[in-house]
Protein backbone atom coordinates (compact mmCIF):
# COMPACT_ATOMS: atom_id res chain seq x y z
CA UNK A 1 0.00 0.00 0.00
CA UNK A 2 1.29 3.44 -0.87
CA UNK A 3 2.67 5.47 1.98
CA UNK A 4 0.02 7.84 3.25
CA UNK A 5 0.51 11.29 4.53
CA UNK A 6 0.14 11.91 8.22
CA UNK A 7 -3.05 13.79 9.11
CA UNK A 8 -2.87 17.04 11.03
CA UNK A 9 -3.93 17.89 14.53
CA UNK A 10 -7.73 17.76 15.12
CA UNK A 11 -8.24 21.49 14.63
CA UNK A 12 -6.30 21.60 11.37
CA UNK A 13 -8.20 18.87 9.51
CA UNK A 14 -10.21 19.80 6.43
CA UNK A 15 -13.98 19.24 6.70
CA UNK A 16 -13.70 16.04 4.63
CA UNK A 17 -10.86 14.70 6.72
CA UNK A 18 -12.66 15.49 9.94
CA UNK A 19 -15.81 13.74 8.76
CA UNK A 20 -13.81 10.62 7.87
CA UNK A 21 -12.04 10.54 11.24
CA UNK A 22 -15.33 11.06 13.06
CA UNK A 23 -17.05 8.22 11.19
CA UNK A 24 -14.19 5.91 12.09
CA UNK A 25 -14.37 7.00 15.73
CA UNK A 26 -18.14 6.57 16.00
CA UNK A 27 -17.83 3.06 14.55
CA UNK A 28 -15.38 2.19 17.30
CA UNK A 29 -16.87 4.09 20.23
CA UNK A 30 -20.52 3.18 19.66
CA UNK A 31 -19.73 -0.53 19.19
CA UNK A 32 -17.79 -0.68 22.44
CA UNK A 33 -20.30 1.29 24.47
CA UNK A 34 -23.39 -0.55 23.28
CA UNK A 35 -21.93 -4.05 23.42
CA UNK A 36 -20.77 -3.32 26.99
CA UNK A 37 -24.20 -1.98 27.87
CA UNK A 38 -25.72 -5.29 26.74
CA UNK A 39 -23.04 -7.42 28.44
CA UNK A 40 -23.76 -5.80 31.80
CA UNK A 41 -27.24 -7.34 31.67
CA UNK A 42 -25.51 -10.60 32.61
CA UNK A 43 -24.20 -9.15 35.83
CA UNK A 44 -25.42 -11.39 38.67
CA UNK A 45 -27.17 -13.56 36.05
CA UNK A 46 -24.33 -15.49 34.45
CA UNK A 47 -24.28 -19.26 35.13
CA UNK A 48 -21.69 -19.14 37.93
CA UNK A 49 -20.08 -16.48 40.10
CA UNK A 50 -16.83 -16.95 38.19
CA UNK A 51 -18.36 -16.54 34.75
CA UNK A 52 -20.26 -13.53 36.06
CA UNK A 53 -17.08 -11.80 37.20
CA UNK A 54 -15.18 -12.68 34.03
CA UNK A 55 -17.93 -11.38 31.77
CA UNK A 56 -18.55 -8.23 33.83
CA UNK A 57 -14.83 -7.59 33.68
CA UNK A 58 -14.94 -7.83 29.90
CA UNK A 59 -17.84 -5.36 29.86
CA UNK A 60 -15.76 -2.98 31.98
CA UNK A 61 -12.87 -3.31 29.53
CA UNK A 62 -15.12 -2.42 26.61
CA UNK A 63 -16.52 0.61 28.45
CA UNK A 64 -12.96 1.73 29.07
CA UNK A 65 -12.23 1.41 25.36
CA UNK A 66 -15.38 3.37 24.50
CA UNK A 67 -14.15 6.11 26.82
CA UNK A 68 -10.85 6.34 24.93
CA UNK A 69 -12.65 6.71 21.59
CA UNK A 70 -15.34 9.16 22.80
CA UNK A 71 -12.54 11.21 24.28
CA UNK A 72 -11.07 11.69 20.80
CA UNK A 73 -14.47 12.82 19.51
CA UNK A 74 -14.40 15.55 22.15
CA UNK A 75 -11.46 17.15 20.32
CA UNK A 76 -14.01 19.09 18.28
CA UNK A 77 -15.83 20.57 21.24
CA UNK A 78 -18.55 18.03 22.03
CA UNK A 79 -18.94 17.05 25.68
CA UNK A 80 -19.05 13.40 26.73
CA UNK A 81 -22.65 13.90 27.83
CA UNK A 82 -23.58 15.15 24.37
CA UNK A 83 -21.94 12.16 22.75
CA UNK A 84 -23.52 9.55 25.01
CA UNK A 85 -26.46 10.69 27.12
CA UNK A 86 -27.90 13.36 24.87
CA UNK A 87 -27.23 12.08 21.38
CA UNK A 88 -30.35 11.00 19.58
CA UNK A 89 -30.56 7.19 19.30
CA UNK A 90 -31.07 7.53 15.53
CA UNK A 91 -27.58 8.99 15.22
CA UNK A 92 -25.65 6.05 16.69
CA UNK A 93 -23.46 3.99 14.39
CA UNK A 94 -22.82 0.71 16.23
CA UNK A 95 -23.35 -2.62 14.51
CA UNK A 96 -26.75 -4.20 15.19
CA UNK A 97 -24.87 -7.20 16.65
CA UNK A 98 -24.16 -5.02 19.69
CA UNK A 99 -27.74 -3.93 20.33
CA UNK A 100 -29.74 -7.17 20.01
CA UNK A 101 -31.44 -8.21 23.25
CA UNK A 102 -30.63 -11.47 25.02
CA UNK A 103 -33.20 -14.12 25.83
CA UNK A 104 -33.29 -14.77 29.53
CA UNK A 105 -30.78 -17.42 30.54
CA UNK A 106 -29.51 -17.93 26.99
CA UNK A 107 -25.81 -17.99 27.88
CA UNK A 108 -24.85 -19.32 24.44
CA UNK A 109 -25.75 -15.94 22.95
CA UNK A 110 -23.36 -13.66 24.87
CA UNK A 111 -20.58 -16.25 24.53
CA UNK A 112 -20.99 -16.51 20.76
CA UNK A 113 -21.67 -12.81 20.37
CA UNK A 114 -18.51 -11.87 22.19
CA UNK A 115 -16.55 -14.34 20.06
CA UNK A 116 -17.87 -12.88 16.79
CA UNK A 117 -17.41 -9.36 18.09
CA UNK A 118 -13.94 -9.74 19.58
CA UNK A 119 -12.41 -11.46 16.56
CA UNK A 120 -13.74 -8.58 14.44
CA UNK A 121 -12.52 -6.00 16.93
CA UNK A 122 -9.04 -7.45 16.86
CA UNK A 123 -8.93 -7.28 13.06
CA UNK A 124 -10.25 -3.71 13.03
CA UNK A 125 -7.82 -2.53 15.70
CA UNK A 126 -4.84 -4.05 13.91
CA UNK A 127 -5.86 -2.11 10.80
CA UNK A 128 -5.56 1.07 12.90
CA UNK A 129 -2.08 0.43 14.25
CA UNK A 130 -0.55 2.35 11.36
CA UNK A 131 -3.34 4.91 11.10
CA UNK A 132 -2.44 8.21 9.48
CA UNK A 133 -4.31 9.90 12.34
CA UNK A 134 -1.85 9.88 15.25
CA UNK A 135 -4.47 10.28 18.00
CA UNK A 136 -6.12 7.01 16.93
CA UNK A 137 -2.82 5.21 16.37
CA UNK A 138 -1.54 6.09 19.84
CA UNK A 139 -4.47 4.44 21.62
CA UNK A 140 -4.69 1.17 19.73
CA UNK A 141 -1.90 -0.66 21.55
CA UNK A 142 -3.43 -0.08 24.96
CA UNK A 143 -6.74 -1.54 23.82
CA UNK A 144 -5.25 -4.50 21.95
CA UNK A 145 -3.51 -5.47 25.19
CA UNK A 146 -6.89 -6.30 26.74
CA UNK A 147 -8.37 -8.09 23.78
CA UNK A 148 -6.51 -11.41 23.99
CA UNK A 149 -8.36 -12.26 27.18
CA UNK A 150 -11.71 -11.54 25.57
CA UNK A 151 -11.09 -13.85 22.63
CA UNK A 152 -9.66 -16.59 24.83
CA UNK A 153 -12.63 -16.34 27.17
CA UNK A 154 -15.15 -16.58 24.34
CA UNK A 155 -13.35 -19.37 22.46
CA UNK A 156 -12.84 -21.46 25.62
CA UNK A 157 -16.52 -21.20 26.49
CA UNK A 158 -17.58 -22.04 22.94
CA UNK A 159 -15.39 -25.14 22.88
CA UNK A 160 -17.00 -26.36 26.08
CA UNK A 161 -20.57 -25.48 25.14
CA UNK A 162 -20.14 -27.39 21.89
CA UNK A 163 -19.01 -30.59 23.59
CA UNK A 164 -22.57 -31.72 24.23
CA UNK A 165 -25.47 -31.92 21.86
CA UNK A 166 -27.99 -29.90 23.84
CA UNK A 167 -25.74 -26.93 24.48
CA UNK A 168 -24.29 -27.09 20.97
CA UNK A 169 -27.85 -26.79 19.62
CA UNK A 170 -28.25 -23.62 21.66
CA UNK A 171 -25.05 -22.19 20.23
CA UNK A 172 -26.28 -23.10 16.74
CA UNK A 173 -29.55 -21.24 17.42
CA UNK A 174 -27.60 -18.20 18.50
CA UNK A 175 -25.40 -18.48 15.43
CA UNK A 176 -28.37 -18.61 13.06
CA UNK A 177 -29.74 -15.51 14.71
CA UNK A 178 -26.54 -13.50 15.18
CA UNK A 179 -24.49 -14.21 12.08
CA UNK A 180 -26.23 -11.81 9.67
CA UNK A 181 -25.95 -9.07 12.30
CA UNK A 182 -22.29 -9.86 12.83
CA UNK A 183 -21.75 -9.09 9.14
CA UNK A 184 -22.85 -5.52 9.84
CA UNK A 185 -19.65 -5.07 11.85
CA UNK A 186 -18.08 -4.53 8.43
CA UNK A 187 -20.94 -2.57 6.87
CA UNK A 188 -20.22 0.96 5.68
CA UNK A 189 -21.49 4.02 7.54
CA UNK A 190 -21.61 5.75 4.18
CA UNK A 191 -19.88 4.38 1.07
CA UNK A 192 -18.20 7.65 0.13
CA UNK A 193 -16.95 8.40 3.63
CA UNK A 194 -15.66 4.84 4.08
CA UNK A 195 -13.71 5.17 0.84
CA UNK A 196 -12.24 8.40 2.11
CA UNK A 197 -11.23 6.69 5.38
CA UNK A 198 -9.22 4.21 3.28
CA UNK A 199 -7.76 6.83 0.94
CA UNK A 200 -6.62 8.99 3.83
CA UNK A 201 -5.01 5.97 5.46
CA UNK A 202 -7.01 6.36 8.66
CA UNK A 203 -7.12 2.55 8.56
CA UNK A 204 -4.90 0.28 6.53
CA UNK A 205 -7.49 -2.30 5.43
CA UNK A 206 -10.80 -1.63 3.70
CA UNK A 207 -13.96 -3.08 5.25
CA UNK A 208 -14.28 -5.76 2.58
CA UNK A 209 -10.79 -7.11 3.22
CA UNK A 210 -11.32 -7.12 6.96
CA UNK A 211 -14.61 -8.96 6.57
CA UNK A 212 -12.95 -11.66 4.49
CA UNK A 213 -10.21 -11.99 7.07
CA UNK A 214 -12.89 -12.33 9.74
CA UNK A 215 -14.86 -14.94 7.75
CA UNK A 216 -11.64 -16.88 7.18
CA UNK A 217 -11.06 -17.01 10.91
CA UNK A 218 -14.51 -17.53 12.40
CA UNK A 219 -16.01 -20.00 9.91
CA UNK A 220 -13.30 -22.70 10.21
CA UNK A 221 -13.29 -22.33 14.01
CA UNK A 222 -17.08 -22.59 14.31
CA UNK A 223 -17.17 -25.55 11.92
CA UNK A 224 -14.46 -27.28 13.91
CA UNK A 225 -16.84 -27.18 16.88
CA UNK A 226 -19.54 -28.99 14.92
CA UNK A 227 -21.49 -25.85 14.13
CA UNK A 228 -22.85 -25.12 10.72
CA UNK A 229 -22.44 -21.67 9.30
CA UNK A 230 -24.36 -22.65 6.17
CA UNK A 231 -27.52 -22.87 8.22
CA UNK A 232 -26.84 -19.49 9.72
CA UNK A 233 -29.25 -17.73 7.41
CA UNK A 234 -26.37 -16.71 5.21
CA UNK A 235 -27.54 -14.63 2.33
CA UNK A 236 -28.06 -16.68 -0.84
CA UNK A 237 -25.40 -14.85 -2.75
CA UNK A 238 -22.99 -15.47 0.10
CA UNK A 239 -19.50 -15.53 -1.26
CA UNK A 240 -16.54 -14.55 0.85
CA UNK A 241 -14.84 -13.04 -2.15
CA UNK A 242 -17.79 -10.95 -3.13
CA UNK A 243 -18.29 -7.47 -1.80
CA UNK A 244 -22.08 -7.48 -1.90
CA UNK A 245 -23.11 -9.61 1.05
CA UNK A 246 -26.74 -9.25 1.89
CA UNK A 247 -27.09 -7.57 5.23
CA UNK A 248 -30.05 -7.50 7.60
CA UNK A 249 -32.67 -4.80 7.11
CA UNK A 250 -30.88 -2.56 9.61
CA UNK A 251 -27.11 -2.41 9.74
CA UNK A 252 -26.66 0.09 12.56
CA UNK A 253 -23.65 1.58 10.81
CA UNK A 254 -25.92 3.69 8.58
CA UNK A 255 -27.88 4.81 11.66
CA UNK A 256 -30.78 2.43 10.98
CA UNK A 257 -31.47 0.22 14.00
CA UNK A 258 -33.69 -2.55 15.30
CA UNK A 259 -36.46 -1.63 17.76
CA UNK A 260 -34.42 -3.23 20.53
CA UNK A 261 -31.88 -0.41 20.27
CA UNK A 262 -34.43 2.28 21.04
CA UNK A 263 -35.57 0.36 24.13
CA UNK A 264 -31.99 -0.08 25.26
CA UNK A 265 -31.28 3.61 24.72
CA UNK A 266 -34.34 4.53 26.81
CA UNK A 267 -33.06 2.24 29.56
CA UNK A 268 -29.54 3.57 29.83
CA UNK A 269 -30.49 7.24 29.51
CA UNK A 270 -33.43 6.87 31.91
CA UNK A 271 -31.65 8.05 35.05
CA UNK A 272 -29.93 10.92 33.25
CA UNK A 273 -33.31 12.10 31.94
CA UNK A 274 -35.16 11.51 35.18
CA UNK A 275 -32.67 13.55 37.18
CA UNK A 276 -32.78 16.32 34.58
CA UNK A 277 -29.03 16.22 34.09
CA UNK A 278 -27.26 18.36 31.53
CA UNK A 279 -23.75 17.08 32.07
CA UNK A 280 -22.06 13.88 33.20
CA UNK A 281 -19.81 13.62 36.22
CA UNK A 282 -16.24 12.83 35.22
CA UNK A 283 -14.49 10.73 37.79
CA UNK A 284 -11.37 9.88 35.83
CA UNK A 285 -8.51 11.89 34.42
CA UNK A 286 -8.54 12.82 30.78
CA UNK A 287 -6.97 9.91 28.88
CA UNK A 288 -4.42 12.36 27.43
CA UNK A 289 -3.12 12.94 30.96
CA UNK A 290 -2.84 9.29 31.92
CA UNK B 1 -14.88 -28.51 40.83
CA UNK B 2 -12.90 -26.22 43.13
CA UNK B 3 -9.43 -24.97 42.27
CA UNK B 4 -7.19 -23.36 44.88
CA UNK B 5 -5.44 -20.24 43.63
CA UNK B 6 -1.95 -19.06 44.53
CA UNK B 7 -0.70 -15.61 43.63
CA UNK B 8 2.88 -14.46 43.20
CA UNK B 9 3.24 -10.70 43.46
CA UNK B 10 6.59 -10.37 41.77
CA UNK B 11 9.13 -12.62 40.15
CA UNK B 12 11.06 -14.60 42.76
CA UNK B 13 8.38 -14.33 45.47
CA UNK B 14 6.57 -17.38 46.82
CA UNK B 15 3.14 -18.11 45.40
CA UNK B 16 0.79 -17.46 48.30
CA UNK B 17 -2.66 -18.94 48.65
CA UNK B 18 -5.25 -16.26 47.94
CA UNK B 19 -8.59 -18.07 47.52
CA UNK B 20 -10.30 -20.39 45.08
CA UNK B 21 -12.47 -20.58 41.99
CA UNK B 22 -15.08 -22.99 40.67
CA UNK B 23 -14.18 -24.23 37.20
CA UNK B 24 -14.63 -27.42 35.18
CA UNK B 25 -10.98 -27.71 34.16
CA UNK B 26 -7.52 -26.17 34.49
CA UNK B 27 -7.81 -23.84 31.51
CA UNK B 28 -11.07 -22.30 32.72
CA UNK B 29 -9.75 -22.14 36.28
CA UNK B 30 -6.80 -20.04 35.09
CA UNK B 31 -9.11 -17.82 33.04
CA UNK B 32 -11.37 -17.18 36.03
CA UNK B 33 -8.50 -16.82 38.49
CA UNK B 34 -6.99 -14.13 36.29
CA UNK B 35 -10.03 -11.93 36.80
CA UNK B 36 -10.89 -12.95 40.33
CA UNK B 37 -7.46 -12.90 41.91
CA UNK B 38 -5.10 -11.14 39.54
CA UNK B 39 -7.09 -8.07 38.59
CA UNK B 40 -6.94 -5.82 41.62
CA UNK B 41 -3.61 -6.70 43.22
CA UNK B 42 -0.11 -6.65 41.76
CA UNK B 43 0.35 -10.04 40.16
CA UNK B 44 3.25 -11.62 38.35
CA UNK B 45 1.97 -15.19 38.18
CA UNK B 46 -0.94 -17.37 39.32
CA UNK B 47 -1.07 -21.09 40.04
CA UNK B 48 -4.23 -23.16 40.22
CA UNK B 49 -4.49 -26.66 41.59
CA UNK B 50 -7.47 -28.94 42.16
CA UNK B 51 -8.55 -28.66 45.78
CA UNK B 52 -8.72 -32.45 46.12
CA UNK B 53 -5.05 -32.74 45.18
CA UNK B 54 -4.01 -30.80 48.27
CA UNK B 55 -2.87 -32.91 51.21
CA UNK B 56 -3.43 -31.61 54.72
CA UNK B 57 -2.24 -32.40 58.22
CA UNK B 58 -3.51 -30.16 61.02
CA UNK B 59 -3.37 -29.71 64.80
CA UNK B 60 -6.03 -32.35 65.29
CA UNK B 61 -3.72 -34.90 63.75
CA UNK B 62 -0.41 -33.88 65.26
CA UNK B 63 1.40 -31.58 67.65
CA UNK B 64 3.54 -29.54 65.31
CA UNK B 65 7.12 -29.29 66.59
CA UNK B 66 6.46 -31.87 69.32
CA UNK B 67 5.40 -31.25 72.92
CA UNK B 68 8.76 -31.12 74.71
CA UNK B 69 11.24 -28.28 74.97
CA UNK B 70 13.31 -28.19 71.80
CA UNK B 71 15.26 -25.02 72.38
CA UNK B 72 18.47 -27.00 71.92
CA UNK B 73 17.67 -26.89 68.22
CA UNK B 74 18.14 -23.16 68.02
CA UNK B 75 21.31 -21.93 66.43
CA UNK B 76 22.23 -19.83 69.51
CA UNK B 77 25.14 -21.69 70.99
CA UNK B 78 27.88 -20.35 68.77
CA UNK B 79 27.65 -16.68 69.74
CA UNK B 80 31.21 -16.10 70.96
CA UNK B 81 31.44 -13.22 68.53
CA UNK B 82 28.82 -10.90 67.09
CA UNK B 83 26.51 -12.82 64.81
CA UNK B 84 25.72 -11.76 61.27
CA UNK B 85 22.51 -9.79 61.07
CA UNK B 86 20.82 -12.65 59.20
CA UNK B 87 21.61 -14.98 62.10
CA UNK B 88 20.33 -12.43 64.62
CA UNK B 89 17.11 -12.12 62.68
CA UNK B 90 16.73 -15.84 62.34
CA UNK B 91 17.26 -16.29 66.07
CA UNK B 92 14.70 -13.74 67.11
CA UNK B 93 12.27 -15.22 64.60
CA UNK B 94 12.79 -18.68 66.09
CA UNK B 95 12.45 -17.32 69.63
CA UNK B 96 9.18 -15.60 68.98
CA UNK B 97 7.88 -18.59 66.99
CA UNK B 98 8.71 -20.81 69.93
CA UNK B 99 6.88 -18.48 72.33
CA UNK B 100 3.81 -18.52 70.12
CA UNK B 101 3.95 -22.29 69.74
CA UNK B 102 4.16 -22.78 73.51
CA UNK B 103 1.34 -20.37 74.11
CA UNK B 104 -0.73 -22.29 71.61
CA UNK B 105 -0.03 -25.64 73.27
CA UNK B 106 -0.76 -24.24 76.73
CA UNK B 107 -3.86 -22.44 75.54
CA UNK B 108 -5.06 -25.60 73.81
CA UNK B 109 -4.52 -27.99 76.76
Amino acid sequence: MAAVEELSEPDDLTADEREAVQHQLFRLADDEFVVAERYTEWQVKAPTLESDLAFSNIAQDELGHARLWYDLLQDWGAEESELIWERDPSEWRHSTLAELPFDEGDWADPVLRSYLYDVAEDIQLRALQDSSYPRIRDRVGKILGEEDYHREHAANWLERLCEEEESRARVQDALDRLFPHALTLFAPTDEAVEERIDELGIRSEPLVTMREEWLDEVIPFLESLGLSVDDAELPEQYDVHHSQLELPEHTGRDQSHTDAWFDLHDDFTHTYQELGRTSAERIMKDPDDE
Amino acid sequence: MIWEVFRQEKSGDYHKHCGNVHAPDREMALLFAEVQHGRRKPTNSLWVTPQKEIGEVDTEDTAFGGTTDKSYRWAMTYNFEAAASEVEESESEQASAERERKAQIEGGS
